[in-house]
This record gives structure tokens, C-alpha cells and sequence, in this order.
């Protein structure tokens, strides 16, 4: 039981950065990215090429998450223009069915290019334990590094001048040009911090399994289900929706099975767009 | 103004269309179905020899059939139903149950798995009408429930056979499973499903429709009851994405599983589909389902290619359409073309 909720928090943590990723995105400029699991595999897939070719793993991995953010940068500044025009329901539309389709043309590259890539990063040492359950290293580090990853985007949401900007333009758009902050440099901004959160979440999972092409769609998905739940504009509310879900997984899948996990985290994110749709806490945001 | 049962009134939101006489328009409103059919059906007489492309002319017909239904959900009233293949995979799964296991006879069956899929897809329509849910909502709840439809199917075993799928014993011995046959069996669903689609704009609906697409609170200011022809459209689009995921199961190979009513193995072909032959228009899923049909034949050796064609073809024609034929994607649902 321990053991399934501790396993659960960390899967939880990347859950919740997973959905912050998305949350940001979609708060800031409307836009469903159906293709983040692709953005985050693919800087994954990046990583592994240039571990293949002899580089030391730090270096390819800052460079596997500029790819993931460059990725999404060329999206923001190419198709997404079109998108920006469009007010409303229009936009939403058309801005969910262009990432279905970046989504499918990075996933059909994956699939061609580096069908049998995978990052696995091997964390090694002993299990340490904690409360009395053994944790590998590597779900140790993971769960650090996101930690820290989450911590750093509260500092920069809290206290920086720029984080302050871009939470005024999730608020109202409207208001915060007036006050003199820029809605596209800001928009720019987040596709790029977006990309580097997916890729990250690659990273560390990788640490406790391998991440290859194959798995695309499934993060997309739970990238989805969480920002869903965290009520699609909140952070806060996609990191606590993350780590809640998490436990969830881990529990449903020790005790029911795993085919049912699934559909009971879909099932909860249906569940809180039709009952709850501002989300786990609510209708906070920023 | 007799020609028709319900004859668009002037109570009706939208001007009536232009037309010099009752006769000659039920005419022209209708050639287009029989033209073509017509050119369809001179397939097999020039392929009707290979088996192999007949098969696939076969499933062509049968994502033509998907297409003019999800037309009817997403193109006619914006509902954004991401569960195509799982309300295709309700009537196909169902019936084969129903007619394998429950020893209902083949015809009953599907019209049984049909009701159910209606059923699914009238309370999916229901509750995003009365939670007033936006189109991404939609599209999320309905998403949600394709996915779990698809892990469903792999975890009842020894219902839908999981990963291996189940033989469909019902109509083995029917016209179904003769190769040039079924393709007329097909073909003639997809001449159904184009002349109920045509019947339902003709109709008082069918002004509802586009008078709710256009305006939402002008139609319901002006007396139409939006939810009622949402879920309308919801509750007969999913009977007969049912009924023809139904016949698929009956037909040609006569064995199902998790992919053949898969989100990626069917709602991103419908939806480029669509796309590809106009969105709302009568026969822009029909020309959307052969020409995608024909293109994978064409590109048969580069089928790893295939997500990157289907995603550059959602890129490039919902930006050019936009910024060319009309300024918005809504504005796509506008667009009725009279052919």
C-alpha cells in the first residue's frame, strides 16, 4: 500500500509536469497541444542519438530539450500565426485540429526515422529506502529533478517580473497589453518552456523505463487527462491533479488491474468536464 | 412547395434557396447522389478481377459510409465526436455478439448494436448539450470515451478476443463475403446514407441545423430548439455510424479486433477525410473516402509515410481553406455546395 502510493507520487510528479505543460500552453494561447507527448519523445529520441554518438549524457540531454523546445517554438511561429487571428470557438478549433496534425507528422518522422530509439537512462546504485520501501535511485532522481523543475517555475511565477507578465495574459489578454506586456513574445515564450517541460518529463522517465516512439500517444494522452483534471488553466491545480492521479494509477493498477487504470483516469476526466469543469481547485488560475 | 413532406417554412431562420420548380429541384438535389453512384459503380468492372483491390474499394465504401455519418454530427451541427471508430466499434462488436453468441438472427443483430450505438452517441450529445459544453469539450469527453472503448475491447477477452480480436461467424455464408457483391452491399449504404443526409437539409432539420451552426443564440431566439437537433444529429449520425460499423464486421474478412475501429485506424482517416472533400458538404466525405483510398493504393510502398501525409493534409487544409474559400473553419460549415 505504501509502497503504491509512494510509486504513485513518483509517477504523479511527472503527471504533473506533464500537465502543466499543457495547461500552460492552452491558458496562454488557447491552443489544445495534441502533440506533446510527440514534442516530449522526440526530445528524448534526441537525447539518445547523441548518447549513441559518445556524448556524455548531460550535454545531450540540454540538447534534447532544445530540440523539444524548438519544436515547438517553429509551431508557435509558423502555423500557430494563423491560429492567433481567429477569436473564439474558431480558434480553439482550428488550433486543436493543427496540433493533431503536427502531432501525426512528428510521430510518423519518429516512427520512420528512429523506430527502435529509446532513451533508457540507467540511474545506478542501490535502492535506497524510504518509510520502509525500497526506491531505485533512478525513480529518486526522477522525482527530484521534477521537484526542482516545479519549484523553479513557482519562483519564476511568483516573483519574476517576466513570470508576472505571462500569469497577466493567462488572466486577460486584453488587460495585459494595455499594461504594456506584449501577448506574443509572452505566447512565444511558453510554447519554448512547454517544450522544454515535455522534454524533461522524457528525461526522467526514462530513468525508470525506457521512452521510445512507441509511447507518443499514450504521454499525450495523460498529458490531456491531467490538465484536464487540474481544470485546463490552472498550474497549481494540473501539478495537484498530476500527483493525485498518479497515486490513483499506482493504486488501481496494484489492486484492479491495468486496462481498467486507464479508463478510470479517463473516466476522471470526463467526469470533470462534465461536473467540475474548472477543475480540481477549482477556478483558480496562473 | 409540395415536394417535399417538410418544406422549409418562412418561420425558418434562413432564406430559402433559390429554386425554378418544386419538381426540377428535388431533381437536381438529388443527381448528385445518382451520378455518383453511377461512377462507383462501374468498379469492379474494371477491378472486379482483383480481389486485393476490391477489398480495399470495399473498405472505402464503408469509411464513406463513417464519413457522411460523422458529416452529419460534426459538419451539421459542430458537434466535435472523436469517437467515430468506438460508435462503428459498438455496432461491429455488439452485433457480432449478439449474432455469435445470443443467436439473434444477423439483420436483427445489427439493428439491435445499432440502437446501441445510437443510444451511446444520443447521451454523449445529451450531456454535452446540457452542460453546454464547448466544442473542445466535446471533442475531450468523447475522445475519453473512444479510448476507453479501445482498452475496453482489449481487456474483455473473452467477449471481444483482446489483442487477436474475435471471427465473425454471422454472415459467412451471405453475399457479404462474395468480394464484388459486398462491394454493391457497401455502396448501396453509402446511397442510403448520402440520400438521408440530403432528406435531413432538405427538411425542417435540416434549416435547423444550419441555422444553429451559424448562430447559436439567434436560432434559439428565434425558436429553434438547439438542443433537441443537436442531439438529434448526435443520436441518428451514431445509428448509422452503428449500423455500418455492423455490416463491416458481417462483411469481407469476417474478423475483428482492437484496430479495426481504432481512434488512429479510423477517426484521423475520417477526419482528413472530411477535410480533404469539405466539411458539411453532400458529397465531400464520398470524395474524401475515394480519393484517400486511392492515394494509400498509390502510396502503398510508402505506407510508413502515411501519419505524415494525414497530418500535413489537416495542416495544410484547414489553413488553406481558411485563408482561401472562406475566413474561419466555422465558416467551412457554412459553406453548402449544390452540386
Amino acid at each position: 500500500m505504501i509502497a503504491a502510493i509512494l510509486d504513485g507520487i513518483v509517477l504523479g510528479l511527472q503527471y504533473g509536469l506533464l500537465g502543466v505543460g499543457l495547461t500552460l500552453i492552452y491558458g496562454l494561447a488557447g491552443v489544445l497541444n495534441l502533440a506533446h507527448g510527440q514534442i516530449a519523445v522526440l526530445g528524448a529520441v534526441v537525447v539518445s542519438v547523441q548518447m549513441g554518438n559518445g556524448m556524455a549524457a548531460v550535454p545531450a540531454i540540454l540538447i534534447g530539450l532544445a530540440a523539444s523546445s524548438a519544436a515547438l517554438l517553429v509551431v508557435d511561429l509558423t502555423i500557430m500565426r494563423a491560429v492567433y487571428r481567429q477569436s473564439g470557438e474558431t480558434r480553439i478549433l482550428l488550433g486543436l485540429l493543427l496540433m493533431l496534425g503536427v502531432a501525426f507528422i512528428i510521430d510518423g518522422i519518429l516512427v520512420w526515422k528512429y523506430p527502435i530509439e529509446r532513451l533508457g537512462l540507467r540511474i545506478g546504485g542501490d535502492p535506497i529506502a524510504i518509510l520502509g520501501v525500497k526506491m531505485s535511485r533512478g525513480s529518486l532522481l526522477a522525482s527530484g529533478i521534477t521537484i526542482a523543475a516545479g519549484l523553479v517555475l513557482v519562483v519564476f511565477f511568483m516573483f519574476t517580473k517576466f513570470g508576472l507578465a505571462v500569469r497577466s495574459v493567462i488572466q486577460d489578454e486584453q488587460g495585459a497589453r494595455l499594461v504594456g506586456v506584449n501577448p506574443a513574445r509572452v505566447r512565444t515564450f511558453v510554447f519554448g518552456l512547454s517544450g522544454v517541460l515535455a522534454g524533461l518529463v522524457a528525461v526522467t522517465r526514462s530513468m525508470t523505463g525506457p521512452i521510445g516512439a512507441d509511447n507518443t500517444i499514450s504521454l499525450t494522452i495523460l498529458a490531456l487527462i491531467v490538465a484536464v483534471v487540474g481544470g485546463l488553466r490552472s498550474v497549481p491545480g494540473a501539478f495537484v491533479a498530476g500527483v493525485l492521479l498518479g497515486i490513483v494509477d499506482r493504486l488501481s493498477s496494484f489492486y484492479i488491474g491495468t486496462y481498467i487504470t486507464t479508463i478510470i483516469l479517463l473516466v476522471c476526466a470526463a467526469l470533470t468536464i462534465v461536473i467540475r469543469p474548472t477543475g480540481i481547485l477549482g477556478g483558480s488560475s496562473g | 412547395m409540395t415536394a417535399v413532406d417538410e418544406t422549409p417554412t418562412t418561420e425558418s431562420p434562413m432564406p430559402p434557396p433559390t429554386r425554378s420548380s418544386p419538381s426540377s429541384s428535388i431533381v437536381l438535389a438529388y443527381a448528385p447522389i445518382l451520378v455518383a453512384a453511377a461512377l462507383l459503380a462501374l468498379v469492379p468492372l474494371r477491378y472486379g478481377d482483383t480481389g486485393s483491390t476490391m477489398t480495399v474499394a470495399t473498405e472505402g465504401m464503408a469509411f464513406a459510409a463513417y464519413a457522411i455519418a460523422f458529416n452529419i454530427i460534426f459538419g451539421s451541427t459542430g458537434q466535435l465526436f472523436l469517437c467515430v471508430g468506438a460508435l462503428a466499434g459498438t455496432g461491429g462488436f455488439a452485433s457480432a455478439i449478439l449474432a455469435d453468441r445470443a443467436g439473434l438472427p444477423m439483420l436483427g443483430a445489427m439493428v439491435v448494436a445499432s440502437l446501441c450505438s445510437a443510444f451511446l452517441g444520443g447521451i454523449l450529445s445529451w450531456v454535452s448539450v446540457r452542460r453546454a459544453l464547448d466544442t473542445i469539450f466535446i471533442g475531450i469527453v468523447t475522445l475519453a470515451f473512444s479510448l476507453s472503448f479501445q482498452n475496453l475491447i482489449l481487456g474483455q477477452r473473452e467477449w471481444t478476443g483482446g489483442e487477436t480480436g474475435i471471427f465473425v461467424e454471422a454472415g459467412k455464408d451471405t453475399i457479404l463475403h462474395d468480394r464484388n457483391p459486398s462491394y454493391y452491399v457497401f455502396l448501396g449504404l453509402v446511397v442510403v446514407y448520402l440520400t438521408i443526409f440530403r432528406a435531413l437539409q432538405r427538411s425542417r432539420t435540416g434549416w435547423a441545423f444550419r441555422a444553429l451552426r451559424d448562430d447559436q443564440l439567434a436560432a434559439e431566439l428565434s425558436g429553434v430548439d438547439v438542443a433537441r437537433y443537436r442531439v438529434l444529429a448526435g443520436t441518428v449520425g451514431s445509428a448509422m455510424l452503428g449500423f455500418a460499423g455492423a455490416l463491416f464486421a458481417h462483411s469481407g474478412r469476417g474478423f475483428i479486433g482492437p484496430s479495426t475501429f481504432s481512434f488512429g485506424d479510423v477517426d484521423v482517416r475520417v477526419l482528413v477525410m472530411l477535410v480533404f472533400g469539405g466539411l458539411g458538404s453532400l458529397l465531400g466525405p464520398v470524395i474524401g473516402a475515394v480519393s484517400l483510398t486511392v492515394l494509400d493504393e498509390v502510396l502503398i510502398d510508402y505506407a510508413q509515410l502515411r501519419p505524415i501525409f494525414y497530418g500535413s493534409v489537416i495542416i495544410v487544409f484547414f489553413l488553406g481553406f481558411r485563408r482561401g474559400v472562406v475566413p474561419a473553419v466555422t465558416d467551412l460549415f457554412r459553406r453548402r455546395r449544390r452540386r
